[in-house]
C-alpha cells in the first residue's frame, strides 16, 4: 500500500512543472488571440475550444455515439486483418510453398497505399460502418502480416540447435520455440497495425460517412468551427490513446518476460501454483 | 611408470570393450570442400572416463564434438556411439553449449523439463526429478525464476540440470563455463566432476584451456589446426577427486608443458 | 562452370514460370466469375475491363497524365518539407535534454493522433488549393523523420562518445564524424516511413479537395461506378509505391552501405583497392 501511493505521489511531482508550463502556454495563447497579435479566424481561443469540448461532452453529449462508433470500426477493422494476417503468416512460416506464393501478393498489397482503395471500398460496402471496418482491416493487414512473419522466421541459431539436439519435430519447434519466441516481434505489429486501421476508418468517415469523428471533424471544418474541430481531433487522439494502451497492456500481459516486474509477478505465481499442487499430493 | 612415460605413450590406446564412443578416419569439410573443419581423427573413448578436447580455434573440437552428438553428419569415415553408427541426435547423448539457451519465457523448471516435454507429456514424477536435479546444481531457491533473472552461472547451471534430466550418459560440454568469470568456472567445474562421478557418466570436454582440460580429464585429446586433426592424446594420471590445489604441484605442470609442447607454434 | 550457370539459370526460371503460371490462372478465375454472374458486374471489374481501362486513360485519352504528375509532384514537395523539418527539429530536441523530457507527453499525444486526421482541420484554415494540400502532406511526413531523428541521436553509443572524447574529439567532430554516421541508418528509416505517410497524405488531400490528382479521380470513377477506371488508377498507384519502395531502399543502401552485408563488402573493396593504388603510386 505504502509502496503505490509513494510512486503516485512521485508522478504527480513531476507532473507539476509539465502542467505550470502547459497552463502557461495556454494563457499566452489566449492573450495573444485577445490582443490580437494571432489571427482568430484560422486559430481559435483556447477557452473556445475549452467551450466546445464542453459542449460535445456534456452539454449536447453528441460525441459519445459518434466516438464509440469510430473506436468500434477501428477494433473490428483490426480484428480482423490481424486475424487474416496471422492465419496467412503462420500458414507461411510451416510451409515454405505457401510463403513463395503469397508473398508476391503481400508485396503489392503492401506497396500500395490502402487509402487509395477508399472509395472503391466505399462503393463495394455502402456507407455505413462495413466500408470503414472493411478497409480498417485492408491497412492493417500487412504491418501484422509482415511483423509477425518475421518473427516466426527469425532463426536463433543456438536455440534451433537445442531442439535438434533433443530431436524435437517440426510442431514442437514452432509451438515451444517459434511462437513464444516471435511474439515481441507481432505485439508490435499488432500496435501498428490498430493505429492504422484507426487512421484508414478516420479517412474513410471522412470520404463518405454519417457516423463517427471523421464526420464531425469534417462537419465542423467546413462549417469554419475550428474550435469544435480541435476539439473533435482531440477526441480522436483520445480513441488512439485508448487503443495504444489496450494494446500495450495485452503486451505487458502476454509477453511478461520483457518486463522486470511482471516476471517477479509471474514467478511468485507460478511457484504458488507448484506449491498448491504439491501440498495436494501429500 | 612416472607421468612423463605414461603421457608418451602417445596415440595408440589400448583395443578396449569399455569403447563407449569410436571414430574412424572422421573427417569434416564445409563450404564443397574449400574448408576442412576435421581431418582424419581417429578415436576411442572410454566408458566412464572424462576427456578433454584441446586446441586453437579451427582445430576442429567443436565440429568434433557435435559429429559425436549427431547434430552434423561426418563428410567421410564414421562415428560409432555404443557400438552403432550416429544417424542423428540420440536420447543417450547429451549436449551443453558455451550459451545457456534457455527460453526466457519458462521458469528454471520449465526449462529443466523440456527435454522430457519433448518426449511425451510430463508427469508429476518428471517435475519431482527435475527439482530435485536443481538442488543438485545448487539452485533450489531459484526453481521458480526466470532466466531474465539469474546471473550467468546460475544460467548454465539450469542448462546443465536440463542436460541431466535427459538421462543421457554420455555427456558432451563445448566450453559450458567459458564466458564466466575464474572463480564460478573453477567451483562449476568441480561441480561437473561430482556430478558426472555420482551418475557415472561418460564425459567429453571442449576447452582451449590447458589447465583445465588437465585438472578435469582423465585424457586430452590435443588438436591442432589447419588442416583440424588430433595431435595427440595425453594421460593424465593424477587421482581423484581432483582438488583445486593440484594445479600447483609438478606433476601438474609438467603435463600442462608437455600439452604446450604438443600444440607447438599454434 | 558452363553447367552450373544453366543449373541456376534453370531453377531460377521454374520460380518465376509458376508464379506467373498461378498469377495468368488466377486472373482467368477471376475473369470468368465475372462473365458467369458471379460479380456483380457494375460493382466488380474484371481483368479484360481493366486493361481496356489502362488503355484507355494512358493511351487513347491520356487523361491520366495530368493528375500522376500533380500527385508526384504533391509528394515530392510535401517529402522533402516534412523531412528537413522532421530532421532539423529532431536533432534539435536530440540535443538538448531538457527539451527532449519538456517535449515527451507532448510527443506522445501526438503520436497517437492520427495525423492524417487534421487535413480537413488545414482546408479549411488554408482554403481550398495546392497550399493547403502542401501543408497536410508536410505535417504527416514530419513526425516519423522527427521521431526517429530524435532516436538516431540519443541512441549513440556511450563507450563510441567516450572513444571520441579520449581522443581529445571538439563537439564539432563528434557531431560529424560521429553522431552523424551512427544515426544516419536509424533516420534513413523514417524518411522512408515519410516517405510513404507523404503518399497517404496526399492521396487524402486530394480525396477531400476532389480538384486534381490521383485521388480524386479514383474518387470520381468510383462514384460513376466506373471500377475499371478506378482500379486502373489503383494499380498506377501500386507501380508508383514500388518505384518508391525500392527507390527507398537503394537511396538507403547507398547512404547507409554499412549496415547491409553487400554494402560493407563494396565498400572495402572499393577502399582497398583505392589505397592500393596510392601505395603503388607512393613506390614509383
Amino acid at each position: 500500500m505504502d509502496r503505490t501511493s509513494g510512486t503516485v505521489t512521485l508522478l504527480l511531482l513531476r507532473a507539476i512543472p509539465h502542467v505550470i508550463i502547459f497552463l502557461s502556454f495556454l494563457v499566452l495563447w489566449e492573450i495573444s488571440i485577445i490582443l490580437g497579435w494571432i489571427d482568430n479566424i484560422m486559430i481559435p481561443k483556447p477557452t473556445s475550444i475549452a467551450g466546445s469540448i464542453f459542449k460535445l461532452y456534456v452539454t449536447q453529449g453528441i460525441i459519445y455515439e459518434h466516438f464509440f462508433i469510430t473506436l468500434c470500426e477501428a477494433v473490428l477493422g483490426f480484428c480482423i486483418g490481424a486475424t487474416i494476417a496471422l492465419t496467412l503468416a503462420t500458414i507461411s512460416s510451416l510451409s515454405g510453398v505457401f510463403k513463395r506464393y503469397v508473398i508476391p501478393y503481400a508485396v503489392v498489397l503492401n506497396v500500395t497505399p490502402g487509402i487509395a482503395l477508399t472509395p472503391v471500398v466505399i462503393a463495394w460496402f455502402g456507407y455505413g460502418m462495413g466500408s470503414k471496418i472493411a478497409l480498417g482491416a485492408i491497412v492493417s493487414f500487412f504491418p501484422i502480416f509482415v511483423n509477425t512473419l518475421t518473427g516466426l522466421t527469425q532463426v536463433d541459431e543456438e536455440r534451433d540447435e537445442l531442439f535438434r539436439s533433443l530431436r524435437a519435430n517440426k510442431y514442437q519447434m514452432f509451438f515451444k520455440m517459434k511462437l513464444p519466441g516471435s511474439l515481441p516481434m507481432v505485439f508490435a505489429g499488432m500496435k501498428i497495425g490498430l493505429t492504422t486501421a484507426l487512421i484508414g476508418a478516420i479517412v474513410a468517415e471522412f470520404a463518405q460517412a454519417t457516423h463517427g469523428v471523421g464526420v464531425l471533424m469534417s462537419r465542423f471544418s467546413f462549417k469554419l468551427d475550428m474550435a469544435s474541430s480541435i476539439a473533435t481531433l482531440l477526441s480522436m487522439t483520445l480513441i488512439g490513446l485508448i487503443l495504444f494502451y489496450s494494446m500495450e497492456f495485452l503486451d505487458d500481459k502476454t509477453v511478461f518476460w520483457r518486463r522486470e516486474n511482471r516476471l517477479t509477478i509471474t514467478s511468485r505465481k507460478r511457484k504458488q501454483k507448484w506449491l498448491k499442487a504439491n501440498s495436494l499430493k501429500r | 611408470m612416472n607421468v612423463m612415460e605414461s603421457a608418451a605413450m602417445g596415440v595408440k590406446t589400448r583395443l578396449n570393450v569399455n569403447t563407449i564412443v569410436k571414430g574412424q578416419s572422421v573427417t569434416k569439410t564445409f563450404a564443397d570442400g574449400s574448408v576442412v573443419a576435421l581431418s582424419g581423427a581417429d578415436f576411442e573413448i572410454e566408458k566412464g572416463s572424462f576427456v578433454s578436447l584441446v586446441g586453437p580455434s579451427g582445430c576442429g573440437k567443436s565440429t568434433l564434438l557435435r559429429l559425436i552428438s549427431g547434430l552434423i553428419e561426418p563428410s567421410s569415415g564414421s562415428v560409432n556411439v555404443k557400438g552403432e553408427n550416429v544417424v542423428g541426435p540420440r536420447d543417450d547423448v547429451g549436449l551443453m553449449f558455451q550459451k545457456a539457451t534457455l527460453l526466457e519465457w519458462r521458469t528454471a523448471l520449465e526449462n529443466v523439463l523440456l527435454p522430457t516435454e519433448v518426449k511425451r507429456k510430463i508427469t508429476h514424477d518428471d517435475e519431482k526429478r527435475a527439482y530435485d536435479l536443481l538442488k543438485l546444481v545448487g539452485l533450489e531457491d531459484f526453481v521458480f525464476s526466470f532466466p531474465a533473472q539469474l546471473s550467468g552461472g546460475m544460467q548454465q547451471r539450469v542448462a546443465l540440470a536440463r542436460l541431466l534430466q535427459t538421462g543421457a550418459d554420455i555427456l558432451l560440454l563445448d566450453e559450458p563455463f567459458g564466458a564466466l568469470d575464474e572463480f564460478t568456472r573453477e567451483r562449476l567445474n568441480i561441480e561437473l566432476m561430482r556430478i558426472v562421478t555420482e551418475i557415472e557418466a561418460t564425459t567429453i570436454f571442449v576447452t582451449h584451456n590447458i589447465s583445465e582440460a588437465i585438472f578435469l580429464s582423465d585424457k586430452v585429446v590435443v588438436m591442432t589446426p589447419r588442416p583440424g586433426k588430433i595431435a595427440s592424446v595425453v594421460e593424465v594420471p593424477l587421482e581423484r577427486p581432483r582438488s583445486p590445489k593440484m594445479q600447483t604441484s609438478v606433476e601438474f605442470n609438467k603435463l600442462v608443458e608437455h600439452v604446450r609442447d604438443l600444440l607447438g607454434e599454434f | 562452370m558452363v553447367l552450373g550457370f544453366r543449373a541456376f539459370q534453370g531453377k531460377h526460371t521454374k520460380r518465376i514460370i509458376s508464379h506467373a503460371l498461378i498469377f495468368i490462372a488466377l486472373l482467368i478465375c477471376w475473369e470468368s466469375a465475372s462473365n458467369f454472374g458471379l460479380l456483380d458486374e457494375y460493382l466488380y471489374p474484371k481483368p479484360s475491363g481493366i486493361f481496356h481501362s489502362f488503355w484507355v486513360i494512358y493511351v487513347k485519352n491520356a487523361s491520366i497524365w495530368h493528375h500522376l504528375w500533380v500527385t508526384i509532384g504533391l509528394v515530392l514537395l510535401g517529402f522533402v518539407g516534412g523531412s528537413i523539418a522532421g530532421v532539423s527539429l529532431g536533432s534539435l530536441v536530440g540535443f538538448n535534454p531538457t527539451m527532449r523530457r519538456f517535449l515527451q507527453p507532448y510527443i506522445i499525444v501526438i503520436e497517437a493522433t492520427p495525423r492524417i486526421a487534421v487535413a480537413p482541420l488545414l482546408i479549411a484554415a488554408l482554403g481550398f488549393g495546392i497550399q493547403s494540400k502542401v501543408a497536410i502532406i508536410i505535417l504527416v511526413c514530419f513526425f516519423a523523420p522527427f521521431i526517429n531523428t530524435l532516436s538516431g541521436v540519443i541512441n549513440v553509443g556511450n563507450d563510441k562518445l567516450e572513444l571520441f572524447k579520449s581522443l581529445g574529439a571538439t563537439k564539432r567532430q563528434i557531431l560529424v564524424k560521429l553522431v552523424f554516421p551512427e544515426a544516419l541508418p536509424t533516420i534513413m528509416a523514417g524518411e522512408r516511413l515519410a516517405m510513404t505517410a507523404a503518399l497517404s497524405g496526399a492521396l487524402v488531400a486530394e480525396f477531400i479537395q476532389r480538384d486534381q490528382g490521383l485521388g480524386s479521380l479514383i474518387l470520381l470513377y468510383s462514384r460513376n461506378l466506373n471500377m475499371s477506371s478506378a482500379f486502373a488508377c489503383i494499380f498506377t498507384l501500386t507501380v508508383l509505391g514500388f518505384f518508391i519502395f525500392k527507390g527507398m531502399e537503394i537511396l538507403d543502401r547507398r547512404i547507409a552501405f554499412w549496415t547491409y552485408e553487400a554494402g560493407r563488402i563494396q565498400r572495402s573493396n572499393k577502399k582497398a583497392r583505392k589505397t592500393l593504388n596510392l601505395l603503388e603510386v607512393g613506390h614509383g
